[in-house]
């Protein structure tokens, strides 16, 4: 059965992708992705946006004006930044419900895609096998742990096909971020380097000297 | 009339007079409210007074707890409305809100006592209650207000509140309180099967409370409050009269109470601007002329803020206003603008 080896890997790939993304960092972009798409909710999070930039605007405004000698105008950046807090306030509980909702069915989704395909295919498949192993290569102890728990000896069972998935992509991935991790350590040393300040043994000297002209 | 009062100087501003609210037929509630001592008494007794011209009846009540209508008409007021001296259709009456609370709890603990049985805790849940609820206090005696007043068929009511901050608050309480009983009654519908369990069949609470009976006290408060809402949001029955004085923290509280008002849909048009000097020609006190200033910069504010308000200029007299006749002349200013002295 090659496409269940190839599922089972996959499988086990988009798990190892998810824990070390994170899981709210996909979310996140997902959400993004999804506002992107010229949907209603997306036409109100971009209305929202931009009177948030307004709310903040007014606000900035509201602080430059001095209340005492400027009574008018004051109140009446008050009132707009009134309004529009009261505005952005009833919209963003909207915003935050719909939200939780979106986390909700793709927290389910994704669930059911990675962890519920982790348990119920093992399960499922139990007792097939995935390939035989060379007859006779193997002593037993390795053929029966092979085939455990339930599929025929002298057979890899998927279970443990699994395990080695896992496994091997671990390690992969612990080595790949290992990797990644150095280079951004390098990097930004490299960069602190340079940016370290030049020495002022050469300033001192030419406020000096213009001192002395002086 | 009021067509030869509009100011020529700039023909898009309201006149500069309390006329709309002596002409608007319809009014039956009017508030006057402001920060403390900026002149309250004396612009709702004024206003009381030009009203009692043109309407068959007039009601000033005060519930400011710091009464000073009987200052203001050298007469003792009370809780029960009384003909001020010198007028046949202007009364005035004195309420505490705290004091009528009081009374109609004590008075409620009565009855409860009269119909037999140990009422204590009745009246102590229903103290407990009324206390926890902001504003339920002033709802609660402008309840009562309104069913006194409804009774002794006044065509007009002034109302002179306590200084800015809580007066109105308790607009808000219907919703408060309709949230609060939706609980309560989800509650006792939830539990109560297994409260009855304990408190035996009929709902009696351990202090010889009621727990349908307490419900239906509750109901019938919201629905006399709700009234008393509907009766206030209404445009054509009831208005508030901002009193100010040209200065920044008076400006400041009026500019909230507006807003506030507006939150709770009260209508509000007119603003009396009070205590302006206007120091004569040629006067060489330093400090008026500075006040005038001063003043002068807010007033501009002012009118520049609340172009859609009745802006009502009062000058600072050189002598108090007290007495029906001094308050008579002092009021002619709400209709006929001042002229200072050029």
């Amino acid at each position: 059965m090659p496409y269940l080896l190839v599922i089972i890997f996959v499988v086990e790939l988009v798990v190892q992708l998810i824990n070390t993304i994170g899981a709210t960092t996909i979310n996140n972009l997902i959400w993004n992705a999804y506002l992107s798409l010229p949907t209603p909710l997306a036409k109100e999070v971009a209305e929202q946006r931009k009177k948030q930039k307004e709310y903040l605007a007014v606000r900035l405004e509201l602080n430059a004006t001095s209340s005492q000698d400027e009574f008018a105008r004051w109140a009446k950046l008050r009132r707009q930044h009134d309004k529009l807090m009261e505005e952005l306030e009833k919209k963003k509980s909207g915003f935050e419900a719909s939200r939780a909702r979106f986390d909700r069915y793709l927290t389910t989704a994704r669930l059911i895609s990675t962890r519920g395909a982790q348990w119920v295919l093992p399960w499922w498949y139990g007792k097939e096998p995935m390939f035989w192993l060379p007859y006779g290569w193997f002593p037993y102890y390795i053929e029966w742990f092979a085939s455990f728990p339930r599929a025929p000896l002298g057979s890899v069972s998927i279970a443990v096909w699994q395990w080695a998935c896992t496994g091997m992509l671990a390690l992969v991935f612990e080595t790949a971020v290992g990797i990644m991790g150095l280079a951004a350590a390098s990097r930004q040393a490299r960069k602190q380097r340079q940016k370290q300040p030049v020495p002022a043994a050469g300033a001192g000297a030419g406020t000096g000297d213009s001192k002395k002209e002086l | 009339m009021s067509a030869a009062l509009v100011n020529v100087d700039d023909g898009d501003a309201l006149e500069p007079t309390l006329q709309s609210i002596l002409d608007q037929r319809s009014l039956r509630w009017i508030f006057v409210g402001g920060k403390g001592g900026v002149g309250k008494t004396t612009t709702s007794c004024s206003l009381a007074i030009q009203l009692a011209k043109v309407r068959r009846s007039v009601l000033l009540i005060s519930t400011d707890p710091a009464h000073n209508l009987s200052d203001a008409f050298s007469q003792k007021f009370g809780k029960e409305a009384r003909l001020i001296d010198g007028f046949d259709n202007l009364s005035a009456m004195e309420i505490d809100p705290n004091g009528s609370i009081q009374d109609l709890l004590a008075g409620q603990g009565e009855a409860d006592a009269g119909m037999g049985g140990d009422m204590g805790g009745m009246g102590g849940m229903m103290q407990d209650l009324a206390f926890a609820i902001p504003g339920i206090d002033e709802a609660m005696s402008f309840a009562e207000v309104l069913k006194q007043v409804k009774s002794l068929s006044y065509e007009t009511i002034i109302f002179d509140t306590a200084p800015t901050g809580h007066t109105l608050r308790f607009l808000q309480f219907p919703s408060v309180l309709e949230k609060a009983l939706a609980k309560v009654s989800q509650l006792s519908n939830q539990y109560g099967p297994l409260l009855n369990g304990f408190l035996g069949s009929n709902g009696a609470l351990p202090n010889g409370q009621n727990l349908g009976e307490m419900m239906e006290k509750l109901e019938a408060l919201r629905a006399t409050i709700s009234e008393v809402n509907t009766q206030f949001k209404d445009e054509r029955l009831t208005t508030f009269v901002c009193v100010c004085i040209p200065e920044f923290l008076s400006l400041y509280e009026t500019e909230r109470m507006i807003q506030e008002l507006a939150s709770y849909g009260i209508d509000t048009h007119s603003i009396v601007v009070n205590q302006l000097l206007f120091p004569k020609p040629g006067s060489d006190c330093e400090q008026c002329t500075a006040r005038r200033r001063m003043q002068k910069k807010y007033l501009d504010q002012i009118e520049e803020l609340y172009d859609e308000f009745n802006v009502v200029k009062m000058p600072l007299l050189v002598e108090e206003v007290r007495g029906k006749e001094r308050l008579e002349k002092f009021s002619e200013m709400l209709v006929k603008p001042f002229v200072p002295p050029a």
